[in-house]
């Protein structure tokens, strides 16, 4: 659906892309995420023709962006991170602007804005003026006007900046319901713990480049075998370490009064031999556990460029 | 917008009324029609009409593009089907619609010295004529400073500025050359028998096509004598050249006028394409 090339793109002496390359597949929930500064915003200005790139290509549903800059408008919506709203405008009427700016008119354009607005569950809000609306309503707004053209790829900008936790599972609901209708969906967010709920794919970006991107599952799954496995022996502690120490797989132990912590590189089915192992030598454990990855470790372990700790040493 | 309409040309009327109650009094008073009075009636409507335009187009232009852009509704715009062009005319021509809406339903106070047969339709066509040629033109202006700017203050300030530099500007530069003509003429010796030229304004008069203004006092005077003789094309031309462009000055002049819109509009889609426009 969306494939970028070698992107690249300078302000000045600031690069702020760098050989960007990324993929979304059709139907994607694909997180982006990245730390303050590293390309995220620009990245999307540049697939959504609002910024030439000095480098590089962007392919949106299979055609060039810049050379068929009309045509892919009718494949992507865009909701920015700032709302960009007509204040002195209705619900109804700012609706059917935008959809007079697809080129929709009349009946159509009516049937459209309201099928949306009562999807966004705003039908009833239609009248009101859009400066009245609260700030979960107005990115539900927001998110009807982006589909107003019903594009294969929503790109959003920080959508959930700002709400409050009720909200931002409400817009959570809503975006999982619109992947499960066929829909492409970029998002870009800080909200590190949401996009892991939620996404089925994510992209890290850092200093312009994409440092780590793949499914979710798989990427949790590689911070997982290469985390630190936990265990508390009761008795046999020499017969436990020296079983350990022989283990190839096994990378660095250390001890703290009962508890054991080891770098074990291996799956789920390795874990179950060694513990297996401990056993059999004489080993009565009390605890054997491996600690659970999450988005957050894998964001701060790659932004602080320590990249000896990332998922990719667990390919080596 | 109805309401202004309303406002508007109950004024209008009111002021029509008064001065047609006032030429019946006359009538039995002193036993003579003064038909001057409907002649200034008209002449006193089309110069309103004319003001209007100048001066509240760009009031409604020059903030419609920055406008945008503080609203952060302008990238919006771009990810759209909206081109740049498609949304610089619907700018201008919304403002431009509405504001001619508001001259075309004072035609009929207009038409009241038809009662005592003064103005023809031809004459209301080219008033008309003049008034979209002022209207593009000052908008055209709004559009490009509004494009440019980032901030609607700003924009606002410079599209003033401009316009009353074509305006007043070029008007004063004639005024001060033709002072300056009178002056010199006044000191020069002529043989016996031979008469001083007429003071000029020179080349600086050409200046005037481009001004708005000089082109309805040229429309007015022509329909209406007597009237703005202060500021006429004979005394700023003086016994100067008899060519194509001084005997058809209204033509060209909005003629001229129109190509300057043409590019100021032209200018102004250039100016807000975002791919062209990017800052480095």
């Amino acid at each position: 659906m969306l494939r970028i090339r070698g992107l690249k793109k300078k302000f000045k002496n600031f690069q702020a892309l760098n050989g960007l390359d990324m993929d979304v597949e059709e139907g994607a929930l694909y997180g982006f995420v990245g730390p303050n500064g590293a390309g995220k915003t620009t990245a999307i200005r540049v697939i959504t023709g609002l910024l030439k790139p000095d480098e590089g290509t962007v392919e949106i549903d299979g055609k060039d962006a810049f050379r068929f800059r009309m045509e892919v408008r009718d494949a992507f919506g865009y909701v920015p991170d700032e709302f960009g709203m007509y204040d002195n405008l209705k619900v109804g009427e700012y609706m059917e602007f935008f959809a007079a700016c697809y080129g929709y008119t009349g009946l159509v354009a009516r049937n459209r804005c309201m099928q949306l607005l009562r999807q966004m569950k705003l039908e009833d809000r239609a009248d009101a003026f859009v400066d009245s609306l609260s700030r979960g309503m107005k990115q539900r707004l927001c998110l009807a006007r982006a589909m107003i053209h019903e594009p294969k790829l929503l790109v959003l900008d920080e959508p959930t900046s700002g709400m409050d936790p009720r909200t931002r599972l409400e817009f959570k609901e809503v975006l999982k319901e619109l992947c499960a209708e066929g829909k492409t969906i970029l998002i870009s967010s800080h909200m590190l713990s949401e996009l892991s709920q939620m996404c089925t794919d994510i992209g890290i970006i850092d200093a312009g480049r994409i440092v780590l991107a793949g499914s979710m599952s798989e990427i949790l799954q590689k911070v997982n075998d290469s985390n630190p496995l936990h265990i508390r022996v009761l008795e046999g502690r020499a017969q436990a370490l020296s079983f350990l120490q022989g283990d190839s797989r096994v990378k660095t132990i250390s001890i703290q009064q009962e508890d054991i912590t080891i770098q074990f590189h291996g799956n789920s089915r390795d874990e179950a031999g060694l513990l297996e192992g401990l056993l059999a030598a004489g080993a009565r454990v009390n605890a054997f556990m491996r600690e659970q990855g999450d988005l957050e470790s894998i964001f701060m372990q790659i932004t602080n460029h320590d990249m000896e700790k990332v998922v990719m040493r667990g390919e080596e | 917008m109805p309401l202004i309409i309303l406002i508007f040309n109950g004024l209008l009327a009111v002021v029509s009324l008064l001065n047609m109650y006032q030429a019946v009094a006359q009538v039995r008073i002193l036993g003579q029609v003064q038909y001057s009075s409907f002649l200034q009636l008209y002449a006193f409507v089309a110069t309103l009409e004319f003001l209007l335009l100048m001066f509240i187009m760009p009031a409604l232009t020059s903030g419609s593009i920055s406008g945008e852009r503080e609203r952060q509704t302008l990238e919006l715009l771009f990810t759209t089907k909206m081109t740049p062009s498609d949304i610089v005319t619907g700018k201008l021509f919304s403002a431009l619609g509405q504001l001619l809406v508001l001259v075309v339903s004072s035609f009929p106070v207009l038409l009241v010295t038809f009662v005592y047969g003064s103005v023809d339709f031809l004459d209301l066509g080219i008033l008309m004529i003049c008034y979209v040629t002022v209207a593009v033109f000052a908008g055209g202006l709004g559009i490009l400073f509004s494009s440019l700017m980032r901030r609607s203050t700003f924009s606002n300030v410079c599209t003033y500025g401009m316009l009353l530099l074509i305006a007043a500007g070029t008007l004063l530069l004639n005024l001060f050359l033709l002072n300056m003509s009178s002056l010199r003429i006044r000191n020069m010796t002529v043989p016996l028998g031979e008469v001083k030229p007429a003071a000029d304004s020179g080349g600086a008069v050409y200046l005037l096509l481009l001004n708005p203004v000089m082109t309805f006092c040229e429309i007015l005077r022509g329909q209406v004598s007597g009237i703005i003789e202060n500021v006429s094309l004979e005394r700023f031309l003086g016994s100067g050249p008899d060519n194509f462009v001084t005997q058809n000055w209204v033509f060209v002049s909005i003629g001229l006028q129109l190509a300057v819109s043409l590019l100021l509009i032209w200018g102004a889609i250039r100016v807000l394409n975002p791919i062209k426009n990017e800052k480095n």
